[in-house]
């Protein structure tokens, strides 16, 4: 057997153990150690490479930045931020029709500033808005399927585990994508808002009524949300601006809101000692996974599979929208069955060099060439008039400056490598964006979405069934605007400086 | 039996919690610190304050050397401690929507084979991870900006990892004994909590 044959086939040796229900980071494992076994001919050469790859994967200052914000999340439960924020929410949107629900969200998108998890924000939310709603008459399924989509929110609005963890595998900024994610974050929140105000229409017995709340109490109940602010302020903008790396970021974070749950008189032995369990359970589970991957993906790239794949998909001369709506279309079918961070650590190291090798054309010559430009010139740099005519010529009739004008203007980084590094750069944070929404569908797409279990085990009056036919009103709004996303780039990159 | 290995495991997660905390603790006086130096060094603290300044920079204050390093010792550490109390609570990430429709019985059986080979990678994992802290002693390797040996590192994960593989042994045999008496003899499974 080729070793090519050998890497392909090891995919669904993977797929069939995962589906016998073995944990998915061993399967990922045993397939990179067996694996590894056939290419090499060698068991000494994957056992030689346990003695330090355990370690070095745990050991990494990157992915330290992934409990760091696990235990922020719990912390920031603990400090009462979650009430805070659907009480402020509640009291703004709750007389409105359908108002708890659209309270929900917006207190679920607020928790997913301070939280990097989705399941973690649809569990926290769950336990504050849902008895809420169904304290005002809400429907079963309608509250359930409301929280289990407010809590992908957590994953989608920075900071993310999920973005993390691309951000490593496809060597991309964590800043970037964190600051990518912001405006996708926003829409579907507005989204869900509106599937909100449609449903309620739809089916008007599904929500009932709240009394208005006067002015002095909605405003006393906004000033209680500033820590979430405060904390988001810190570490996204701290991270965006440079004054910390991602990793320092997460941990101002966690400091800052275990500051505040300690101040709230939240943080005690007996939460904190809840908090490191959580902590524990979810970090070990993600970082065996994280193991499991980089055993597998270290015998893939062996088998120079990924490669291939990536040169056979181009040699195809298929369009490069086509090859993205198909992977798209794949996570939304594997989402139905797998949780979101086994995928992406499965299938990235193959899509994301398919990806890469595609030319989407998003960022031309020319315009490179006038954003550096205006650079220079804000600048102060000073020309010749007739240079500055020329240059300011060509730049308006969309053409590439000549190599004399780009030395007139005394601009770097406008080679061609320079180039393709920011088109890859812009490729990656775009792609990276749509797969981490895809994979977020799967958590509320019948019949495995890990969200609806989570909210549908809180309330014991409504059948899953109930949640499976509301949440469908969701899942559609996710892929319109996943449509929108794939149709106009922009939206996603137009806060990410080049 | 199993209260013991619980108890263990959750005495492993609050140590690598402390752990974490610790270096979250260490961060944050990394970046005080580096602030605070910058600010001695900016042009107005040394104009309007030199005194304040340079006593601030003879105390020392600045990042702490080495923070990098120390987290990535830290953090190893805090992951082997963690995984303990992952194992035995069954938090491990699956997908059952397949297995669910199968019998009692053939669940039981997948269970068993799963979980041995569990517990086999994990004592492989201990075992090569001994083997890997051996060679880092006999090498005397240190890390690059505090040159701590590496393998002082290592030493706090193999705990992590020995406990870790101890009850993953342990689990795969509780498994056996269920499957061959036919009775539930380990609580279900909390699930995956990510």
């Amino acid at each position: 057997m080729s070793d090519i044959l050998i890497g392909i086939l090891s995919f669904p040796a993977v797929l069939l153990l995962i589906f016998l229900r073995v944990p998915i980071g061993l399967a990922m494992f045993l397939a990179g150690l067996v694996g590894l076994v056939l290419v090499t001919g060698d068991s000494s050469v994957p056992f030689g490479r346990l003695k330090s790859e355990t370690f070095t994967t745990f050991s990494s200052y990157s992915l330290s930045i992934i409990p760091m914000f696990l235990l922020m999340g719990h912390f920031a439960t603990l400090g009462g931020m979650s009430q805070a924020l659907f009480k402020a929410g509640e009291s703004w949107l709750g007389h409105r029709k359908g108002g708890v629900a659209m309270a929900a969200i917006g207190s679920c998108a607020g928790f997913g500033a301070v939280c990097g998890s989705s399941l973690a924000t649809a569990a926290t939310m769950g336990r504050v808005a849902l008895p809420e709603m169904r304290r005002y008459g809400y429907a079963g399924g309608f509250s359930t399927a409301t929280l289990a989509a407010g809590g992908t929110l957590g994953i989608l609005i920075p900071p993310s585990v999920v973005l993390v963890i691309y951000a490593i595998l496809t060597e991309q900024n964590i800043a970037k994508l964190f600051l990518a994610a912001f405006i996708p974050g926003i829409l579907a929140a507005l989204g869900y808002i509106v599937v909100i105000s449609i449903y309620v229409r739809l089916y008007p017995e599904s929500a009932g009524t709240r009394p208005r709340v006067a002015y002095p109490e909605r405003f006393r109940a906004l000033l209680a949300v500033w820590p979430v602010l405060l904390v988001f302020g810190m570490v996204v903008g701290g991270i965006y601006l440079g004054w910390f790396t991602p990793t320092e970021g997460a941990a101002v974070g966690a400091f800052g809101t275990g500051l505040i749950a300690w101040f709230n008189g939240g943080l005690n032995r007996a939460s904190m000692a809840e908090s490191f369990y959580v902590t524990a359970r979810s970090t070990a589970m993600i970082f065996f996974i994280v193991l499991g991957a980089a055993f597998y993906n270290g015998f893939l790239a062996l088998t120079q599979v990924p490669q291939e794949i990536a040169n056979w998909v181009v040699a195809q001369g298929y369009s490069p929208v086509v090859v993205l709506v198909l992977i798209l279309i794949f996570y939304l079918l594997l989402g139905c069955l797998m949780d979101s961070l086994s995928m992406i650590l499965l299938t990235i190291p193959i899509f994301w060099p398919v990806m890469q090798q595609l030319d989407f054309g998003f960022v031309s010559m020319a315009e490179l060439h006038a954003v550096r430009a205006a650079e220079a010139l804000r600048e102060g740099i000073v020309l010749a008039p007739d240079i500055l005519q020329n240059i300011q010529d060509t730049l308006a009739a969309g053409a590439e400056l000549t190599r004399d004008q780009v030395r007139s203007l005394e601009i770097r980084g406008v080679s061609k490598g320079a180039l393709d590094r920011l088109n890859t750069e812009q490729v990656a944070i775009w792609f990276g964006i749509l797969v981490l929404i895809v994979v977020e569908v799967g958590l509320i797409t019948p019949p495995v979405g890990m969200n609806l279990f989570i909210i549908n085990a809180m309330d014991r009056e409504t059948p899953m069934v109930e949640t499976y036919k509301a949440v469908m009103f969701f899942v559609v709004s996710d892929i319109i605007r996943v449509v929108f996303l794939v149709a106009f780039p922009f939206i996603t990159l137009m806060l990410i400086p080049w | 039996m199993y209260e013991f290995m619980l108890k263990i495991s959750r005495f492993m997660a609050v140590l690598g919690g402390l752990m974490l905390v610790a270096l979250i603790f260490l961060t944050c006086a990394s970046i005080i610190g580096r602030s605070l130096n910058g600010m001695f060094h900016s042009d107005f603290f040394q104009a309007n304050l030199a005194g304040l300044s340079q006593w601030g920079l003879d105390i020392g204050i600045g990042p702490i050397n080495g923070d990098y390093e120390l987290i990535e010792a830290g953090v190893a550490f805090a992951i082997f401690a963690f995984m303990p109390l992952c194992q035995i609570t069954g938090g491990h990430a699956t997908v059952d929507v397949f297995t669910s429709g199968f019998s009692l019985r053939a669940n039981r059986i997948l269970r068993v084979i799963t979980d041995a080979v569990f517990a086999a990678v994990f004592v492989l994992i201990a075992v090569q991870l001994y083997g890997g802290m051996l060679s880092k002693l006999r090498t005397g390797q240190t890390t690059f900006l505090i040159e701590f040996p590496v393998w002082w590192a290592y030493a706090p994960s193999l705990v992590g990892a020995v406990i870790a593989a101890a009850i993953a042994v342990y689990l795969a045999g509780m498994r056996l004994m269920e499957s061959l008496t036919g009775r539930d003899l380990l609580p279900a499974d909390l699930g995956a909590d990510h």
